[in-house]
């Protein structure tokens, strides 16, 4: 292996960091004290018993002879930490100094002595052999689980033994899996007074010699991506990057304390496009260069940077609010430490907001549950749901936002009543046969039944307890005189009642760190958000054989399901959320302003949206920002005259709009111009373009200000009335970011129909300019089409349209923490074409994805 | 749902005039049908009738239906010996009363309010302006701050809970009784873009604590209802193999919302109200068996626009004031009538949503006397949003007359006073009326409607409370000069209970001169 020092390489993964339980990188030793360097408290410090069998040079530790290298208390926080997460990884970087010792030699062990362990990791000749215990194997863990003979050398090699909550055992050597089995069992039997050990048994009669360079343990789950990175990490560059990047928090420090402060108190008048006194503090580059007045950061020295001098004597911020003497600290430590600026820009809308989403468990929505009776059952309970179900409700901007999904009586009510339909709809016995032959109600039959018919219905395994429960309800329908047909029927309709059908149940407890979620709770992820329905079988049998780890095969699997129409209506149900397609039904525009206007005319403009997006999504799979420069359009008649565009047939038709300036892209259709009310409004088509495509946000009108529309007159046109805004002091600081954005739409009236010349007789216009935030300067367009262009080509638009998506598919708002993940999902879609296909793809190759926030275990 | 027997002597009757519309409680038999019309000669109604709870001890409890759990906490050292259950409720009511009108005490738009004065303590002066959310208008914020103290957290969300959720788990831990709907939340209302304009009860995590009813049948359904198909069900035997399975349903919420529960906190809460969801169906479907055909009838179908029709882009919608007044106080009748019959002991009212857009045909009345001709969009000559009442709040200017404002604002207090009214005709076991005994919180969104100034606008928001059994001084108008989380949270304290509002950091100021 070739050791090459690389700048860049070795950070590692907040998750990976957040799970790590125990380091030793054999860095800060002090005469025989080996400091665990997690960071974990209390940390598990390792005493060297004999020094004279050791060697400790540059981070490397080289076991000559036999010795005794141990922790000073017992591993009890560790054990804790594996058993809440159900997962554990041991990696260790070692070189054997031979290939003959065997017993296994123990490189790590967790354990009493030769017959008792909760884990050991060591050298069998030519291999390497892990012993875990588990309610499943025997107190000495095993059965073991070996790599392949011949698989170790002499020579330095990273290893990796990983284990998941479902109990799928992997060996990983040098980033390549070697081996790979199931160990069952739970490590609830795991005893905390075991001591961990490296180089030897607890009783001395395993020694190992060797060089070892990195032992950790962590307590989740590692995909076999993660191995590989890992291992090219430590590869690149002798492990330096990898033990460097273990314990530095600093770029986590960075987004979550320093850039919120930034952005609220600095960022006003210190970003781009103000700059005052030539200080841009947004970006890093220009942050670290300073302003007119010099140097304002001095990496390493707060004290001597002029940021810090001017916030901590109350200078800065000016004629604002002072910081607070937390924030202040902060901000002092993060220069001392080096001012680490780990985002390109500090985007006010991003860190301006310090409150994180919470974890809120997803109810179906009404259109999830729809589908995922028709998924397990083929039944189609659409009607019935959107009769008997309360609405979802709209909340920041989706209907699947998961802590807006409550649930009142009504819906107990409808589910219950639900279920026995479905149940009365479906073919009992035909259903059961899928998971049984036998139709005996003995115990013999009816547990693996319900084990299997439960894994179906409820997404995952069910635990012994829940086999009980339902084998519970099959008895109580025996000794009532009902036969083998009633007992599964009534074992249905519990389980279409039960939390884990209703939710999107997955685990949450850990230790306040972002950890792995189970193959099934990977699987139910998976097609919930591509497809807005449960995991099809294969999908599930995939989380069965703990293929789901494996990015390839996840890769295979998402794009089997983008070809499902069910992916497709998912996609439907996006773009008719984020444009509140749903408000047009109300719509009542003043008769007297509007005498053409008809009902009819508000379905046709909310149908011309959807099948322009699903056209250009799924039939040219075009990227996602040509939605606001495409240039067809499906019209109906009606919709095609109010267009001012002669019609071409009855029915819905494609138009080419190639040469009709007027119309192409989401901003030129009536479904969206109607977000301005019968006044056509630039303010509200401002903010719409502001927020829901530049991801920008502003603030209140400033005091003193009267905010009553004012109407226009003759000589008087909408745009007359915003300049006037946008030139005024108080006012255009404002209003020049947003109102401008609707200066290309002043041709398009309250219900979108377009013209050159108001009811006043006003010519309009349709010239403007964007200022794209976090932009010095606004960039002018002279008619509507060019400024669609701008938009379509504009990064900070694909920027926006990835937060919609994503926001949508997770079913929650973003907040700061998923700043850094979002920025790769944006960047590798955008790699490959930016369509909605590639973006749900990396989308669910992320880590917002495959790991979940978890929270502390309550205490007892 | 069909109608559930109260056994009482109840119907639900309707008026069409809108200084007198009530529902009355009267036997069914003696109706003349289901529209016809029994004015009340006065208003606001006198105490003059006993709480159904004690006619029910006095028959001798054999009635089926109500809750017949006493579940009492224990009074402060200043109410009253007698045990009444705890209750607390909100009465929100959208745009406010600027606080230059409020200091016209009852002279001025205050006027319907001063029947119902000696049990009532008005407070001006009151500080929302912690509850800006920057960004956002205070129709919103104002709305979210009421009875939370609180800014907004999401479109969806308030920043924390109100104070009838916080004395609600210090008073019901475990849960409500058997039989009472966990929080009873309605209102006629219309403007619907951001949900805390009209829900004002929220649980500790900022979640709405139940669906709201905007229609009296659905509120009626809500309350009143058993579930179709199983209570009235005559398979017996089908009908203990569905508990069968209910019970099954049960023990899993249990478990995702107990401490072994593999969720998170604010999941596990989630689950919780599932659960305490499922508990109420299953008295309802399995318990609640008996109908009665003194039942109140099922309410008229609302006439109203509801849901999305009822807020078409912002642009506001035509109303007739009688409508309005009308379906309100169906509303108003039905939810008093829910706490008499003690089903609900918590939960929020809304009349008109905060940043309401109406425009408002049609005289309005009080004490016979016509007040006002309201035509919104005609006097404000615009259309759409532009012609809606809400406009009044934005021109206010505490120069002129501002006689539209005026007129709606008394409008607004007539109507509350209804719903306050209500409440203090009935006679509790104490002596009191429900009015006196419960914790009645009224607020709304500002103290200005001018969007110009936020501070001038959330500062001198209208508040008022009844004197929750002795905990509270009424009968007084009283100029608080504090925050409203203050308030809040000293009513809080007079309930004992752990939590308080707002962030924890802060210091607590206690408001003594509310405290009786």
């Amino acid at each position: 292996m070739r050791l090459k020092a690389q700048d860049g390489v070795g950070q590692m993964d907040a998750g990976l960091s957040k799970s790590l339980q125990v380091l030793y990188d054999f860095r800060g030793v002090r005469g025989n004290q080996i400091p665990d360097r997690s960071g974990k408290v209390p940390p598990l410090d390792l005493q060297i018993d004999d020094m004279e069998q050791v060697e400790l040079r540059q981070g490397v530790l080289t076991i000559r002879g036999a010795v005794k290298i141990r922790s000073k208390g017992t591993g009890g926080r560790l054990v804790k930490a594996v058993q809440q997460a159900g997962a554990l990884t041991i990696e260790v970087w070692v070189r054997p100094h031979n290939l003959q010792q065997a017993g296994p030699a123990r490189i790590v062990t967790l354990s009493k002595d030769s017959g008792a362990r909760n884990f050991t990791l060591g050298q069998e000749g030519d291999s390497v052999q892990v012993r875990l215990r588990t309610s499943k194997t025997s107190k000495n863990g095993i059965p073991a689980v070996t790599a392949k003979t011949g698989s170790l050398k002499k020579a330095l090699t990273h290893v990796v033994y990983t284990r998941g909550r479902s109990g799928n055992v992997s060996i990983y050597l040098n980033g390549q899996l070697n081996q790979r089995q199931q160990i069952a069992g739970d490590t609830s039997g795991w005893d905390e007074q075991y001591r961990l050990a490296l180089g030897n048994e607890l009783s001395g009669d395993r020694p190992w010699l060797g060089d070892l360079h990195l032992v950790a343990v962590y307590n989740r789950h590692w995909r076999a991506d993660e191995v590989a990175t890992r291992f090219a990490h430590g590869a690149a560059d002798g492990l330096a990057g990898l033990k460097e990047a273990a314990v530095d928090r600093r770029p986590d420090f960075f987004e979550t304390k320093i850039a919120p402060i930034l952005s609220n108190h600095c960022l006003e008048c210190h970003d781009s496009a103000s700059n005052e006194g030539g200080l841009d503090l947004s970006r890093r580059e220009a942050a670290l260069r300073g302003g007119e007045s010099g140097q304002a950061i001095i990496a390493g020295a707060g004290v001597e940077s002029a940021l810090w001098l001017s916030v901590d004597s109350n200078e800065m911020p000016h004629d604002r609010p002072s910081l607070t003497r937390q924030q202040k600290q902060a901000l002092k430590k993060w220069i001392d430490d080096g001012a680490v600026w780990s985002v390109d820009f500090v985007d006010p809308a991003i860190y301006r907001h310090v409150r994180q989403a919470e974890n809120w468990v997803q109810r179906l929505t009404i259109p999830e549950y729809v589908s995922t009776v028709e998924e397990i059952f083929d039944v189609d309970v659409a009607e019935e749901a959107a009769k008997s179900l309360p609405q979802d409700q709209r909340a920041d901007g989706f209907r699947n936002t998961a802590y807006n999904l409550n649930v009142d009586l009504k819906h107990v009510e409808a589910y219950a009543r639900m279920a026995a339909r479905v149940v009365d709809q479906v073919n009992v016995r035909g259903f059961a046969r899928r998971f049984s032959k036998s139709r005996k109600l003995t115990d013999n039959n009816m547990r693996p039944l319900i084990a299997n018919l439960g894994k179906r219905v409820l997404r995952a395994p069910l635990t012994e307890q829940e086999i009980a429960l339902y084998r519970g309800i099959s008895t109580t329908v025996a000794s009532a005189g009902g036969g083998f047909d009633e007992a599964v029927g009534m074992i249905l309709e519990a389980m279409l009642q039960s939390p884990r059908f209703l939710y999107r149940i997955e685990n949450q407890v850990g230790d306040g760190s972002r950890w792995p979620v189970s193959d099934y709770e990977l699987a139910s992820r998976v097609s919930f958000i591509v497809c807005g329905s449960p995991p099809d079988e294969v999908l599930l049998k995939a989380a069965e054989g703990g293929l789901l780890s494996d990015p390839v095969q996840l890769r295979e699997q998402v794009e089997r399901l983008l070809k499902s129409e069910k992916a497709r209506a998912q996609s439907k149900q996006f773009i008719v959320q984020w444009l509140n397609l749903d408000r047009l039904g109300n719509l009542s525009p003043d008769r007297k302003r509007f005498p053409a206007w008809k009902e009819t005319l508000a379905a046709d403009m909310r149908q011309e949206t959807i099948d322009f997006f699903m056209h250009l999504v799924w039939e040219q799979k075009r990227p996602l920002s040509e939605l606001l420069n495409a240039q067809f359009a499906y019209l109906t008649p009606t919709l095609a005259k109010h267009y001012g565009i002669s019609p071409i047939g009855q029915g819905t038709h494609r138009y080419d709009l190639s040469n009709i300036p007027s119309r192409g892209g989401l901003l030129t259709q009536a479904s969206v111009l109607t977000i301005g009310g019968d006044d056509a409004s630039m303010v509200a088509r401002g903010l719409f373009v502001l927020s829901d495509l530049l991801f920008s946000e502003v603030g209140d009108p400033p005091p003193g200000l009267d905010t009553t529309p004012v109407p226009t007159s003759p000589g008087k046109t909408h745009r007359a009335i915003a300049t006037v805004r946008v030139q005024s002091e108080s006012c255009g600081g404002c209003h020049v970011r947003f109102e401008p954005l609707a200066f290309g739409l002043e041709c398009y009236d309250g219900i979108g129909a377009f013209q050159t010349v108001d009811e006043h007789g006003n010519q309009l216009r349709q010239d403007g300019e964007i200022l794209f935030p976090g932009h010095a300067k606004p960039i002018t367009y002279q008619t509507s089409a060019e400024m669609m262009d701008l938009l379509a080509s504009s990064d900070r638009v694909k920027q926006c349209l990835t937060r919609k998506v994503s926001q949508f598919l997770l079913g929650r708002p973003l907040d700061l923490t998923d700043a850094a993940s979002l920025r790769s999902i944006h960047e590798k879609s955008q790699q490959n074409g930016g369509t909605y296909q590639s973006l749900i793809m990396e989308i669910v190759l992320s880590d917002r994805v495959l790991t979940t926030q978890t929270e502390p275990e309550l205490a007892p | 749902m069909i109608p559930f027997g109260l056994q009482t002597e109840i119907s639900l009757q309707c008026s069409s005039s809108n200084d007198s519309a009530e529902l009355n409680l009267r036997p069914k038999h003696s109706r003349s049908g289901a529209q016809s019309c029994f004015p009340i000669s006065d208003f606001p109604m006198k105490s003059n009738h006993m709480h159904r709870r004690t006619l029910l001890r006095g028959a001798g409890g054999i009635l089926i239906g109500l809750p017949l759990l006493e579940e009492m906490v224990q009074p402060a050292a200043a109410a009253t010996e007698s045990l009444v259950p705890a209750r607390a409720f909100n009465v929100f009511f959208g745009l406010g009363i600027p606080a230059p009108l409020q200091t016209e005490g009852f002279d001025g738009v205050l006027e319907p309010l001063q029947p119902l004065s000696e049990k009532l303590l008005i407070m001006r002066n009151v500080d929302q302006v912690r509850c800006d959310e920057s960004g956002i208008n205070a129709h919103f914020d104002g709305a979210s701050g009421a009875f939370t103290a609180t800014p907004p957290d999401g479109e969806a969300k308030a920043g924390g809970a109100s104070i009838d959720q916080v004395i609600r788990k210090r008073c019901h831990p475990e849960g409500m009784p058997r039989g009472m709907v966990p929080t009873l939340i309605g209102g006629t209302f219309f403007r619907r873009s951001r949900v805390s304009r009209y829900v004002h009860s929220y649980n500790v995590d900022g979640t709405v604590a139940a669906t709201i009813q905007e229609r009296p049948r659905d509120l009626f359904d809500r309350v009143f209802g058993v579930i179709e198909g199983t209570a009235d069900s005559d398979d017996a035997r089908k009908q203990r193999l569905r508990r069968s399975v209910l019970d099954s349903v049960v023990e899993q919420y249990r478990y995702y919302a107990g401490r072994k529960s593999p969720l998170g906190s604010v999941s596990r809460g989630r689950v919780a109200d599932h659960l305490e969801r499922i508990r109420e169906f299953e008295q309802r479907a399995f318990e609640m068996k008996e109908t009665d055909a003194n039942s109140p009838p099922m309410p008229p179908k609302s006439t109203l626009a509801h849901g999305g029709r009822a807020d078409p882009g912002g642009e506001g919608i035509d109303m007739k004031i009688d409508d309005l007044v009308n379906e309100w106080r169906l509303m108003a009748d039905l939810y008093a009538l829910a706490i008499e019959l003690d089903r609900a002991r918590f939960g929020s009212i809304t009349f008109l949503a905060a940043g309401e857009r109406l425009r408002v045909t049609g005289d309005y009345r009080y004490n016979g006397k016509r007040l006002y001709a309201f035509d919104d969009a005609r006097e404000l000559n615009k259309s759409g949003s532009g012609g809606c009442s809400h406009e009044w709040w934005h021109r206010f200017n505490p120069e002129k007359a501002n006689e539209q404002l005026r007129a709606h604002a008394h409008m607004k207090m007539r109507e509350i006073a209804y719903f306050l009214g209500r409440l203090d005709r009935v006679q509790e076991a104490n002596g009191k009326s429900i009015l006196e005994n419960s914790c009645v919180t009224i607020s709304t969104e500002s103290g200005d409607g001018r969007h110009a100034d936020v501070k001038r606008e959330l500062s001198g928001v209208f508040h008022a409370i009844s004197g929750a059994n002795g905990r509270f001084k009424t009968g007084e108008i009283l100029d608080v000069g504090k925050e409203g989380i203050d308030v809040y949270n000293t009513m809080l304290e007079a309930y004992q209970t752990p939590e308080r509002l707002g962030p924890h950091d802060r210091e607590y100021s206690r408001v003594d001169g509310i405290l009786a």
